[in-house]
């Protein structure tokens, strides 16, 4: 289906029916091909009958959230989603799902409380601490600067100072803190010796790694720190 | 925007068959990227692209980081920022998200005559048949 072949789908499927008339797997294949041609009314009545036949089927409701999405209605599948959570609340993938959805309709706040679940129950998984501080930098406003560099260092604490990511979130952090708090009082406390160790460590592996693009890496510190 | 002059966009091959090529490698995802290049009087020439992410577009420090390096490696090479293109997720969504739109406006303030290229999949798909793809909004 993934390849859009679908006579051989339908093949399949048959196959399989025949074998196993009453089975669940095969209502879904059945239902998931409905969508694949683009019935989505249709689609969405095999959905819903398998739920009401079973309502804990988890990979049904997300199909359901999947068909709505690619109909284009978000805000649909947000209530699907939230809907299902609701149930399942420690299903990580739907969470991430949800956060992305949120994130791609610019609903930042939303999907900072999606990471904050997913940290909650998994938090030595430093891709939700990434991501959390990088809604919260595109956020903005000092305090969740401020957040955004503690989680940055979280992530590096937890990936032993390899994240490229989270050592320049680290610099763009500090910059942009200092940009904001240029007429109060700065917070020195560690913020210098902070975004000074993280470039150190971004040059030390770009000169490992990708030695000709150091000069690009020292030119953007340099337009990092002059904004500051 | 339209300021009377008409303007022509001339786009080197290189530059368009990386980021369709970079849509086509991620199907599942909207990707985007920026056109680089140079304007004189009325004609900017995109001369290359650099395909940029193809997950979380919408998050500002990734995106910071790469337009500042991008900016410096091409501004040795004389060129800069002239445009911006995207791919949205859907193959049959044809409008310009709202985080596609500020980032183009973003754009437009370093360069007002940017342009965004929305990737159009219909006529992607008909591309081995020999027709043009990505309608330009600018």
């Amino acid at each position: 289906m993934d390849c859009q072949s679908l006579d051989v789908a339908k093949d399949c499927v048959n196959v399989l029916q025949k074998k196993f008339p009453e089975s669940k797997r095969v209502g879904r294949l059945e239902a998931m091909l409905l969508e694949a041609k683009g019935s989505w009314g249709e689609a969405e009545k095999a959905y819903s009958s398998l739920l009401e036949d079973n309502p804990f089927d988890q990979v049904v409701h997300k199909r359901r959230v999947a068909l709505v999405k690619a109909q284009g209605n978000l805000s649909g599948a947000i209530d699907f989603l939230n809907k299902y959570l609701e149930t399942f609340m420690a299903d990580h993938d739907a969470w991430r799902e949800l956060a992305e959805i949120y994130i791609s309709l610019q609903m930042y706040k939303q999907a900072a409380f999606c990471y904050e679940e997913l940290m909650l129950s998994q938090p030595t998984v430093p891709l939700y601490h990434l991501a959390y501080a990088d809604v919260l930098y595109t956020l903005g406003g000092i305090e969740n600067l401020l957040t955004a560099k503690k989680y940055y260092s979280i992530t590096i604490d937890l990936t032993g100072g390899k994240n490229t990511r989270a050592l320049f979130g680290i610099c763009l952090c500090t910059s942009a803190i200092a940009q904001l708090s240029k007429g109060r009082n700065k917070e020195d406390k560690d913020s210098p010796d902070l975004q000074s160790l993280a470039s150190a460590a971004l040059e030390k592996e770009y000169k490992q790694r990708a030695s000709d693009k150091l000069s690009a890496l020292t030119l953007a510190f340099k337009t990092l720190k002059v904004s500051s | 925007m339209g300021s009377g002059g008409e303007l022509r966009y001339e786009i080197s091959q290189n530059a368009y068959i990386k980021l369709v090529l970079h849509s086509l490698k991620h199907k599942t995802s909207a990707v985007n990227g920026v056109f680089l290049g140079s304007s004189c009087d009325d004609v900017v020439q995109i001369i290359d692209s650099v395909p940029l992410f193809h997950n979380h577009l919408g998050l500002l420090p990734p995106l910071e980081i790469s337009l500042i390096m991008i900016e410096e490696h091409y501004a040795a090479l004389g060129l800069g920022i002239v445009g911006y293109f995207h791919a949205n997720e859907r193959s049959d969504d044809v409008e310009l998200g709202n985080v596609a739109k500020n980032i183009g406006d973003h754009i437009y303030r370093y360069f007002p005559q940017a342009a965004i290229l929305l990737l159009d999949n219909k006529k992607l798909e008909a591309l081995p048949k020999g027709e043009r793809s990505a309608p330009c909004y600018a």
